[in-house]
């Protein structure tokens, strides 16, 4: 199990690598004036611009860039933000961001496990009842509708109906963020409904279950105790990484409700050219989203016993 | 007595039996059954009540929306903006009432929506056919495998949005480089399913045998692989539909989609998001047209996929 991690975590490393080098060399593939700010663009003439991109280093032939920058992510420095907050250390302008979408996407998650997964259940044991088929058309509708449209429609019955503050606010943090918690969960309540009602009905029609049926167990004792744990086990897989990817916030939800988050960070780095930002964004997600599915696989040995990854089936 | 019953069922099967002659066209008719794959694809479609009714909605509103324009009192190209006809509410005039610079909002949001159907359907078209060849290639041809798979590890952990914000600010914005992004990223999902079903169906006996028989592979893949992946293959493209329309209008409310002077929904949507919540016209209207597009294409395609799947026919 040991070998295997090591094994595994030193592959993620050189994707990892290889996902940060393709992002510098596209980064540089930019023309250079988007460096500058409007202002720096008026001002500045063509020898002063020379001038401060060779002072940045950035002139040099990409190799060299190259090797510059891995020397400085080996010491941990990954630059200063250029445009975003002109200065600042790139860790300090994802620190002050990242807890507020993270604390926003894990109350979502909790939600939609709380809801969804009763959902889900309910829509597995009164199949084509009434019940099953409200779920059903909710997911459909959460699933089709462009996610645009449904958070405006939650935008106006939250704040004309209820009359909850539509625009997040840092003053304010509990209320005004109910509408972008709100946003989040609709889809991912969703998804686990339909995946834990797929995953029952699929398990419900095993020959084990209807062995149970004859048997004489009484149908809450085999949903409880036989289709609901099995048919949790391939969820568990996803958990850690829903968990995990809440720290890159929504892009979406946190734009459209104007909430300083994650979210719309990576793309506003990117639309400004602030190339630290992007690079350490990217190695950041990358990382987390690799680790993500390794801590899925690891959760579903823990939560299965008859699963492992480590052996490659050289006992059969 | 038993031998006595015995002898005369044969004498009677004797009788009974006899030759007849060779026609080639009889011999034919006994070979043919009528079962054709297109056919009953149909046959089972046309069972489903409700996604047929939901096609049926489609069409019209892709026909309505020809109409729409061309009865509209304004043309979209000759609009111009007048700030003293701002936020005129729904009326005889104005069938949609007016946006915030006094445009007729009724004509955009007719073009808006053909725009976005457009888009989903040359999108979903190119991906499919992208995502099919290379699908099939990857999963076939073994000495390929390594080679895409990592190909593809790495175009997958780069986050679309990069790719998108990249060529929106190198390239420019417009509606053919936005058909040709959205192509170029989501071809993978497309790839990765026919490869996993082409994994399961390439070691079958009878693909073995076609290919100690020397098929080529261009014949083993269009004519033994191909006809299996179908339903899936549907299945992917109806749901890309109303992908593609959220990840557009989202696309353009970051400002990354197509430029201000195409309207799309989603430059509909961002333009109304300051205004909606006190003429929740602007919303209303276009949220209704294109939420009724995605989920007629869910439902339609959802049901066109299991009648696809030559396992459900009888």
């Amino acid at each position: 199990m040991f070998k295997y991690t090591v094994k595994r975590l030193g592959q993620s490393l050189i994707t990892v690598l290889i996902i940060v080098t393709i992002v510098f060399c596209l980064l540089r593939l930019l023309p250079t004036d988007y460096y500058f700010t409007e202002d720096q663009l008026m001002k500045f003439t063509d020898q002063q611009k020379h001038d401060a991109l060779e002072a940045a280093g950035l002139l040099d032939p990409i190799p060299v860039q190259l090797v510059n920058f891995y020397n400085d992510i080996l010491h941990l420095d990954f630059g200063e933000s250029r445009r975003i907050q002109n200065g600042v250390p790139v860790v300090k302008v994802i620190g002050d961001k990242f807890g507020i979408s993270m604390r926003n996407g894990l109350i979502s998650m909790a939600l939609s496990m709380v809801i969804g997964i009763p959902m889900g259940i309910m829509q597995a044991m009164y199949k084509e009842k009434l019940f099953d088929s409200i779920g059903t058309a909710y997911t459909i509708f959460v699933n089709a509708v462009p996610a645009l449209v449904s958070y405006s429609l939650v935008l106006v019955f939250g704040s004309r109906v209820i009359g909850l503050p539509s625009m997040y606010s840092t003053r304010n943090p509990g209320p005004s963020s109910i509408l972008p918690i709100v946003c989040l969960s609709l889809s991912s309540i969703a998804w686990y409904a339909l995946w834990m009602r797929r995953y029952m009905i699929d398990e419900i029609n095993k020959d084990y279950i209807k062995l149970a049926r004859v048997k004489g167990l009484s149908t809450s004792t085999i949903m409880y105790k036989h289709v609901m744990r099995n048919a949790f086990v391939p969820l568990v897989q996803y958990i850690p990484a829903n968990a995990i990817m809440t720290i890159g916030g929504s892009l979406l939800a946190e734009r459209f409700f104007s909430v300083p988050g994650m979210g719309p960070l990576l793309t506003d780095s990117i639309n400004r050219y602030d190339t630290n930002v992007v690079q350490t964004l990217v190695m950041l997600y990358s990382s987390l989203s690799i680790l993500s599915v390794f801590l899925g696989d690891v959760c579903m040995m823990i939560v299965d016993p008859r699963i492992t990854i480590a052996s490659k089936g050289g006992k059969r | 007595m038993d031998e006595n019953k015995v002898v005369e069922q044969n004498i009677n099967e004797d009788e009974l039996f006899h030759f007849v002659e060779y026609d080639a066209m009889k011999a034919e008719q006994i070979g043919y059954s009528n079962y054709s794959y297109w056919g009953s694809v149909f046959t089972n479609f046309l069972k489903r009540k409700s996604a047929v009714f939901m096609s049926c909605i489609f069409f019209g509103l892709v026909l309505f929306s020809f109409i729409a324009l061309a009865i509209g009192k304004y043309n979209y190209a000759e609009l111009v903006t007048d700030s003293s006809l701002a936020f005129i509410s729904p009326n005889g005039e104005y069938w949609f009432g007016t946006d915030n610079i006094g445009r007729d909002y009724w004509c955009q949001v007719w073009y808006a929506s053909q725009t976005s159907i457009k888009l989903a359907l040359i999108c979903a078209v190119g991906e499919c056919i992208l995502g099919v060849i290379i699908g099939l290639v990857w999963g076939y041809v073994r000495s390929l495998d390594r080679i895409i798979t990592e190909i593809y590890n790495i175009f997958n952990s780069v986050p679309q949005i990069i790719y998108m914000t990249l060529i929106a600010l190198m390239i420019g914005q417009s509606f053919w480089i936005m058909c040709v992004s959205i192509i170029f990223t989501h071809w993978l999902v497309m790839a990765r399913n026919v490869r996993n079903l082409v994994f399961m169906y390439r070691d079958r006996e009878y693909n073995l045998a076609s290919r100690t028989l020397g098929t080529p592979i261009f014949r083993i893949l269009s004519k033994n692989l191909l006809p299996y992946l179908l339903s899936v293959i549907i299945l992917r493209l109806a749901m890309s539909i109303p992908g593609t329309i959220s990840l557009e209008s989202m696309l353009s409310y970051l400002g990354l989609g197509l430029d201000i002077n195409t309207p799309s929904l989603g430059i509909l949507l961002r333009n109304a998001r300051a205004y909606f919540l006190d003429y929740p016209y602007l919303l209303v209207f276009p949220a209704i047209i294109v939420s009724l597009i995605t989920i007629t294409f869910y439902l339609v395609g959802n049901a066109f996929s299991d009648a696809s799947d030559p396992r459900n026919h009888v």
